[in-house]
């Protein structure tokens, strides 16, 4: 940074500048009122200020992109609640070490990557229900169930035969129900090394996961590729964008095409063609796999979109799907009313479900709504929010003369998703909308080379959009839910019974300890069991004593019972923490290969003796 | 060889011997026709081929083939099947297609991958009776290099010519109007664009996500939205180009005044670093230049900005002096004065002060301009600096617009 540079970083700020000068020139009684706008409201308070112990009115729920969590967010005021640890690996909660979050993980356990893009709550009637959250990883194939009571994940299933689950969604209606997971990378079947240089062979499929069960129900295979996917209000259809109708497997191959598509499923003919038994399966995968290529396919309708969408998002009011032309300027409105009649056969030409499609700008991406009838874009190219009219666009494609654009807003900097408050589901309330910007470039102090992202808000409730705060981002938040807080209820501790942690119970049980009272060290040949509670500031061992080469696992209880008071056991040079809730239960297995007084401590500051708080593993050589 | 309207023009394309030039004699002839041999098929004034409504009239499979001098018309309108009027294979090497007259519902004339075509003294015309997204681009490059496209007009269209992932190509003295994007750019690097103009579209010149081109001498004017547009371009000289009257959108809803947010900007430059933008004239538009994105490290100067409603729209945290070796650009609403005479303004110029801020955002302050207050405001500026918001400061400013041919010398 220039000296010049560094002056001006002490002067006044642009937005202080201007209340300055309004007021300065108001001293002379010469600038009109409607000056004065920012000096009169700098004394009434920001829509958006959450002042220090207030509540905010929503939860945000983000992706976390490639650093493989989900963060929780309270919104107006953008701070970050939480981060809830998913395909990563944590060492703050222990998160891909203890045998709980192992358990969870399964086989991919051994990843200690995920790349989480959209993370969407159940639905019960097409309103949040507050059960749960789900969330895709496009690096590792996965999809993940997190439990909004304590806001930890609690299931992660594989999705077989596919790769790199990118757009995922849930059925509204009646209930999730399903899970809906793009894949969005086209490859040969079987994958094992047969087909390596044949493209033409390769494909990929459309996934449904009984959100109850987190078992994979069936898969449908497609034409092209699959991008992001919505669903319907009435629980038949999802729709899902292809950039890649191509089947290329270079960047030039995949954008010859000048529409690609949109593909529309219709879920209760694939329900009845798995229950006949019209499908294969894929190598050793026991799921149904229905075919649903080909253009007059009983399951799927192919409707041609410009060029290489992205978004397609479904209005709350459960007319239209949305899909966002990215390369073209255009939105292409598709009326589920149309796509009722495309599958009763009254149709000829797939576009004839198509019932608007505005120019918008370039670069759209996505698209997000307010409950009035308004839609908002994310415009990358243009960096912009465009707001505009649906009911005016769709007469302007009948041909009437009339401007369908509200307002544009420019945003900072390439907008990718954007999400106004409730808007996924038939209550949106058209109050606040963040846009994810994907870069900051100049936003915030330079923290490195890396910049953080910028996930900006917006008020919305009025005619005009008003941009009201920058929030940095770490890599890389895609897309977040704003949810309001009157459907999310989190515990206060946790349940003795909780599943979270029933198995590590079950191993107790079995060894006779009651776990809400017992220190005892358990020893089943080379195996070693450390059961022990934790009420601060004390573990309920002082010590335990092992052998080199024994495989220990240690079982600790925290029996505080008070809001907030969380333990950790961390063993110094063992690579070893992790989190125990009031009430929670957690364990975690290692090798003791290495002999010697290894002292074991509590992380979380829980009491005025907290340093006090430790004890030894004594290793014997 | 000479065909009449009627003879089997297929048969006849399909048996001659190769160089061959198959000429048309007024009248029509029926399509579609492919050619897969090389040849010249060569019209007579008043020869048109017209397709039978559906698909592509005339396609070219063969190398050094040359279409000249026809009407072609009564290609199908499917722009999902890439419909066009000539659809020139990735075979189809060093094609020519000069002079003449497309009509198309769908594409005029869609390269796919062959290399070296030049498309020539076209003019390409779309259907207006259909709605602008549903028509195709008046020339579509696609994954190819070297083409020269040169000398055809071009209206109606949906774009008049997009570019898309090709190279070495040169954009010549085009004349495209009445239509979405004049030249649409999408990740095409080392083109040149050169003497085109682009009148009344919604983007002059939209240049996306390339590198290395060169964009001299063309002129848009009253196009919307964008004169020129830079996104993320990069290592590129934008050089004596005249922008002039890029208004934005004006709406129904909003009585026709314009969509706010939506300003025409005659230059915009967004995410574009390490390019040169030098002699360019900007005019008369609802916004000047438009620089946003981190877009620093670009050489701005020599440049006119005349009589825009906002000069500059700055928006960065970051200082920017748009000088270079003492010389800067013109400003028309520059206030200050050159006592030494020697065409160089003595005192900075910064068009994103504060009072224009205030403008900016007060529009109505405007009648104020010259108001005790407003003086006293600059006044207060030249004085204490650190009330100066961040911005552009060109500390050279030119007392005179520089003649454009300077630049394009």
């Amino acid at each position: 940074m220039s000296d010049r540079e560094h002056d001006r970083g002490t002067g006044l700020s642009r937005r202080e500048f201007l209340g300055f000068t309004a007021a300065g020139a108001a001293g002379t009684a010469l600038v009109p009122a409607s000056l004065l706008s920012r000096p009169a409201h700098a004394a009434a308070r920001a829509k958006n200020e959450v002042a220090p112990g207030e509540l905010d009115e929503y939860y945000g729920f983000w992706s976390g992109g490639h650093s493989g969590e989900v963060r929780v967010l309270g919104i107006p005021s953008m701070r970050e609640l939480m981060r809830i640890p998913v395909f990563n690996r944590d060492s703050a909660t222990g998160w891909g070490l203890t045998n709980e979050s192992k358990r969870i993980l399964g086989e991919s356990a051994r990843f200690d990557n995920g790349d989480t893009h959209h993370v969407h709550m159940s639905y019960t009637d097409g309103a949040y229900d507050g059960r749960y959250l789900f969330v895709n990883d496009k690096a590792n194939t996965r999809v993940a169930r997190i439990r909004c009571d304590i806001m930890k994940t609690d299931k992660v299933t594989v999705i077989p035969n596919v790769a790199a689950i990118h757009g995922m969604r849930l059925q509204k209606v009646p209930k999730t129900g399903y899970v809906f997971c793009n894949a969005e990378f086209r490859i040969p079947h079987p994958n094992d090394g047969r087909f390596l240089d044949e493209p033409d062979k390769y494909y990929t499929m459309f996934t449904a996961v009984d959100g109850e069960t987190m078992e994979v129900k069936w898969q449908v295979i497609v034409d092209g590729n699959l991008d992001n996917v919505d669903t319907d209000y009435t629980g038949k259809y999802a729709a899902a964008t292809c950039y890649n109708s191509e089947g290329g497997v270079t960047l030039p191959e995949m954008m010859k095409a000048d529409r690609d598509w949109t593909v529309v499923f219709n879920i209760p003919r694939i329900e009845e063609a798995v229950r006949k038994g019209k499908y294969t399966t894929i190598g050793d995968s026991k799921v149904p796999v229905v075919d649903g290529r080909g253009k007059n396919n009983p399951y799927t309708l192919y409707v041609p979109t410009p060029k290489s969408p992205h978004g397609v998002n479904m209005s709350p009011d459960g007319k239209y799907f949305i899909a966002n032309g990215k390369l073209s300027p255009t939105c292409t409105v598709i009326a589920v009313e149309l796509i009722d009649k495309w599958f009763a056969g009254k149709l000829k030409d797939p576009r004839d479900v198509v019932v608007a499609e505005p120019e918008l700008g370039l670069g759209p991406l996505h698209t997000t709504f307010d409950g009035r009838g308004n839609a908002y874009t994310t415009l990358f190219i243009d960096s912009q929010v465009v707001k505009w009219s649906i009911a005016d666009a769709i007469r302007a494609y009948r041909g009437e003369k009339v401007d369908y654009i509200r307002q544009k807003l420019d945003v900072h900097y390439q907008p990718g998703h954007l999400k106004a408050s409730m808007a996924e589901t038939k209550e949106a309330d058209g109050k606040w909308l963040v846009s994810l910007c994907k870069f900051s470039k100049d936003r915030f102090l330079p923290a490195g080379v890396l910049r953080a992202e910028n996930d900006q808000l917006i008020d919305i409730s009025g005619e005009k959009m008003k941009l009201v705060h920058d929030g940095p981002n770490f890599p890389e938040p895609h897309d977040c839910i704003l949810v309001h807080r009157s459907k999310v209820h989190p515990r206060k501790v946790w349940r003795r019974d909780d599943p979270f942690f029933a198995e590590t119970v079950a191993m107790a049980k079995r060894h006779g300890v009651v776990l809400e009272r017992d220190n005892k060290v358990i020893r089943e040949g080379n195996k070693v069991y450390v059961y022990m509670t934790s009420v601060a500031p004390t573990y309920g061992l002082k010590e335990f004593r092992v052998k080199k080469g024994d495989e220990v696992t240690v079982v600790v209880t925290n029996l505080d019972k008070v809001e907030d008071l969380t333990h950790g056991f961390c063993i110094v040079n063992y690579g070893i923490n992790m989190e125990i809730g009031p009430q929670q239960t957690s364990s975690v297995t290692f090798v003791a290969d290495r002999p010697g007084v290894h002292w074991y401590y509590c992380t979380w500051f829980c009491h005025a003796l907290h340093l006090e708080m430790r004890g030894r593993m004594l290793v014997e050589a | 060889m000479r065909v009449a309207p009627g003879e089997p023009l297929q048969r006849i394309l399909d048996r001659v011997p190769p160089g061959a030039t198959v000429r048309l004699a007024p009248g029509v002839h029926r399509g579609p026709v492919v050619v897969a041999r090389p040849l010249a098929l060569v019209g007579e004034p008043g020869a048109v081929i017209e397709g039978d409504g559906r698909g592509v009239v005339v396609r070219v499979r063969a190398a050094d083939v040359r279409i000249a001098g026809l009407t072609i018309r009564g290609g199908g309108g499917d722009l999902t099947a890439l419909d066009a009027a000539v659809f020139v294979e990735r075979s189809a090497a060093r094609v020519r297609i000069e002079g003449n007259r497309i009509e198309s519902p769908a594409f005029g004339v869609w390269l796919d991958q062959a290399p070296h075509a030049v498309v020539r003294g076209n003019r390409i015309h779309g259907d207006p009776r259909r709605r602008s997204q549903d028509r195709g681009n008046g020339v579509h490059l696609y994954y190819l290099e070297g083409a020269l496209i040169e000398g055809n007009e071009i209206w109606e269209t949906r774009d008049g010519i997009y570019i898309d992932n090709s190279r070495r190509c040169v954009l010549r003295g085009n004349r495209i109007h009445d239509l979405r994007f004049g030249v649409h750019y999408m990740y095409s690097h080392d083109n040149r664009v050169e003497g085109n103009r682009t009148t009344r579209t919604r983007t002059g010149y939209a240049l996306m996500q390339s590198r290395g081109l060169t964009v001299v001498g063309n002129r848009s004017e009253g196009d919307h939205n964008y004169g020129i547009l830079l996104n993320y371009i990069t290592y590129s000289r934008i050089v004596g180009n005249v922008v002039r009257g890029v208004r934005g959108q004006r709406g129904h809803a909003t009585g026709g005044a314009a969509v706010a947010g939506g300003e025409g900007k005659a230059l915009f430059v967004y995410n574009s670093e390490y390019n040169e933008i030098r002699g360019n004239l900007f005019a008369d538009s609802d916004i000047g230049v438009h620089l946003t994105a981190g877009s620093e490290d670009n050489v701005i100067v020599g440049n006119a900005f005349v009589a825009n409603r906002i000069q500059v729209k700055y928006v960065a945290s970051r200082q920017q002096e748009w000088s270079r070796d003492g010389r800067g650009n013109y400003w028309s609403d520059y206030l200050g004065w050159d006592l030494d005479g020697d065409g160089i303004g003595d005192r900075p110029y910064w068009p994103n002060d504060a009072v224009d801020l205030l403008l900016w955002r007060y529009p109505l302050a405007r009648l104020l301009m010259h108001s005790p207050a407003v003086r006293t405001l600059r006044w207060a500026q030249e004085h204490f600096p650190v009330l100066r918001p961040p911005g552009v400061r060109d500390s050279h400013p030119l007392m005179r617009p520089p003649p454009l041919s300077e630049a394009l010398s």
